[in-house]
């Protein structure tokens, strides 16, 4: 589903990402973990289509597409959902009203109808409860006055809202309480699917405690260093990141 | 000799002195009103000839949907006006007051020798008005319908217009006034509004601006405030290659509240000028002001908000905010807020920013499937919605968004017009 190779990326002249190869089947969940300043962000951000990055060198294939050729609309009418490491505040601009024109928008890529008042109002109000969303934030402004946690739930339920084929979750566990991670947590098992691919970054172990990998990849300095399974996770978080450093001869 | 001809004399001679204000005055220092000669000749105050127009052109420009007493006017004349009003208020056009009774157009448009001419270009307003709307509503009613002022703009020449609301004591009205107009030449409006509100009256104004794109455009609004009266003022500024609005508000008596809103929206090579100012002259007052401006093109705009708190203004309560957002590299916006404070015991703050879209915001929303061209309509639409979420009749907060969003690049689809905030959860 989604094929990265060799990609290497720069920020202001200075090289971030130092050739990556990252190959992701349908139905699989990734966890990419690695210190802070690694890159994992920014790979993150690439496939999203966020400006300000440069792309020197490789390629991201996503369901045989050229996703770099694509503006950050058409991947997300392609499937692409980026959940946000600090979810914006738009004032003004009101929860509800934005997912109902990104998944109209979506729908209208597909070919297909746009969905009615009603059939979205009971999709909108499924799929917040099922990250205990409660009503009164649907028609507030995006992300306005949320806590940390809220907006992180927003996320997730944007998500279950508008059914991507491949999720990145850029950090969705940091700044999280346990209660909080929970909620988020089982949105995320909630889709899984088999058409469903999920790429997890984050720092820490803890959310895969939650959410099981089908895979666990160590970035640092800019390359992927080590992968595994889901052990090699509970090993970093013993270890730390400096074995698989000196393993690779960094 | 009436008074009001003893007035007008006065007025043509300092108008005749003085003549139009100049750059060389800080008050003026960025709107030249030079333009206005050299477009329209040294005679430039001459009367627009009278036009005639039929109903359907009035449905063309007035505000749909809105039920509200009309009155309208076609280059400074008065055309027609809705009958049935509630007893208690009482509505004359200033032709038939002149007329009629010229005293009391004398008293209710404050034309007296007395009365301040504010500029030169006041002045010529003074000597020269011929019709206008006189209001008065008497202690304790209320007006059960907006009174909708539309005046439509035809012909070249000037149209010298001038307005009094008269509320007593408790009397509240919601006011509208709406300029309007098409010409493919050059004209003047000029039109005065003076507003007195007697203890604990309510006005809501608002003033809508959406002339031709050749038409110069002069407003005054000037409003004294006596004991807990309230004004809350909307104004859009979106038509006329130049606009210039004086607004003073005296908040002369303890408990009187003011809020001045405002949006301008502007494009081309749009000029368009906002002056207010706030005197705290009593203890007690509050006053709230929050202007936006939104620039295309090589657009112009210049915002100066003055709040002046008096020496016996104890316990005054002032806020306000200016915010731009400017779409093209090559507009410009001069704001100047300014604070005079003569005395300790007060609140007052305020603000002014000058920015772009936010870049993490349009990311924000494409990366949920929204086109370029859609997030940005949306974020600017958002921008200029908070100066009008406070507006009481929704369809003049629409007329308002549509004729602002329709001059914006790329059209806003009345669709995403008529959802974006009020996309209230069903139940």
């Amino acid at each position: 589903m989604l094929k990265i190779d060799d990609l290497h990326v720069a920020v202001d002249g200075k090289e971030i990402l130092k050739g990556i190869d990252l190959h992701i089947g349908a139905g699989e969940v990734h966890a990419i973990m690695g210190p802070n300043g690694s890159g994992k962000s920014t790979l993150a951000n690439v496939i999203a289509g966020r400006d300000g990055y440069e792309i020197t060198a490789g390629s991201i294939r996503f369901h045989n597409n050229d996703l770099l050729e694509m503006n950050p609309e058409e991947r997300a009418w392609a499937g692409v959902f980026l959940a946000f490491q600090y979810p914006v505040e738009i004032p003004g601009v009101n929860n509800v009203y934005l997912l109902k024109a990104g998944l109209n928008a979506r729908r209208k890529a597909a070919g297909l109808s746009e969905l009615d008042a009603i059939e979205f109002m009971q999709l909108v109000r499924e799929k917040a409860r099922l990250v205990e969303l409660d009503d009164a934030f649907l028609s507030r402004g995006v992300n306005e006055g949320f806590s940390g946690g809220e907006k992180k739930r927003n996320e997730i339920f944007q998500m279950a809202v508008l059914e991507p084929t491949l999720a990145i979750l850029d950090e969705t566990d940091s700044g999280l309480d346990i209660d909080a991670l929970r909620v988020v947590a089982k949105g995320v098992n909630a889709l899984r699917s088999a058409e469903r691919s999920i790429v997890m970054v984050t720092h820490y172990q803890r959310l895969l405690d939650y959410i099981e990998p089908d895979a666990v990849h160590v970035l640092a300095d800019g390359r992927i260093l080590k992968s595994g399974d889901k052990h090699l996770a509970l090993e970093l978080e013993k270890r730390g990141y400096d074995w698989v450093r000196e393993e690779a001869n960094v | 000799m009436s008074d009001i001809a003893l007035v007008r004399e006065k007025a043509w001679q300092e108008f005749e002195q003085t003549g139009l204000p100049t750059t060389r005055q800080e008050e003026w220092k960025y709107t030249s009103l030079a333009r206005i000669s050299s477009v329209l000749g040294e005679a430039w105050w001459k009367e627009a000839a009278a036009s005639d127009i039929d109903q359907a052109t009035v449905d063309a420009y007035a505000i749909p949907e809105f039920d509200a007493y009309r009155i309208v006017f076609a280059d400074g004349r008065l055309q027609s006006v809705t009958s049935g009003f509630p007893d208690g208020v009482t509505l004359n056009s200033l032709s038939e007051l002149l007329e009629k009774d010229t005293q009391k157009a004398a008293t209710a448009l404050q034309w007296n020798v007395q009365a301040p001419l504010f500029n030169a270009a006041n002045a010529a307003n003074s000597a020269l008005a011929r019709d206008g709307v006189c209001l008065c509503i008497a202690e304790g009613v209320v007006l059960d319908k907006p009174l909708y002022i539309l005046h439509i703009a035809s012909n070249p020449g000037a149209t010298h217009l001038r307005h009094g609301l008269w509320l007593g004591k408790h009397a509240e009205a919601h006011v509208i006034e709406h300029y309007a107009g098409d010409s493919a030449e050059a004209g003047l409006t000029h039109a005065i509004t003076l507003v007195h509100l007697a203890d604990g009256a309510s006005l809501t104004h608002d003033r809508l601006q959406t002339e031709s794109l050749h038409q110069f455009h002069l407003g005054r609004l000037d409003v004294a405030q006596k004991r807990n009266s309230r004004f809350i003022s909307h104004a859009a500024a979106l038509g006329a290659s130049l606009s210039r609005l004086d607004i003073a508000v005296a908040l002369d008596e303890a408990g009187a509240e003011c809020t001045l809103n405002g949006l301008y929206a502007l494009a081309g090579r749009q000029h368009c000028d906002h002056h207010t100012q706030i005197d705290h002259i009593a203890p007690h007052c509050t006053s709230r002001e929050h202007y936006r401006g939104i620039l295309d093109g090589r657009a112009h705009g210049v915002f100066n908000g003055k709040v002046v708190i008096h020496k016996d203004a104890s316990g005054t309560d002032s806020k306000q905010s200016n915010a731009n957002l400017l779409l093209s590299d090559k507009a410009e916006i001069d704001a100047k807020p300014e604070l005079v404070i003569d005395h300790d015991d007060v609140q007052a703050a305020h603000g002014c920013t000058v920015g772009q879209l936010d870049e993490n915001q349009l990311f924000y929303l494409k990366s949920r499937g929204l086109s370029d061209e859609q997030a940005r309509q949306i974020l600017t639409r958002a921008f200029a919605d908070t100066v009008l979420t406070g507006m009481h009749s929704s369809a003049v907060r629409r007329f308002i968004e549509q004729a602002a969003f329709a001059k914006l690049p790329g059209e806003i689809a009345s669709e995403i017009a008529d959802e974006l905030n009020t996309a209230a959860v069903p139940e």
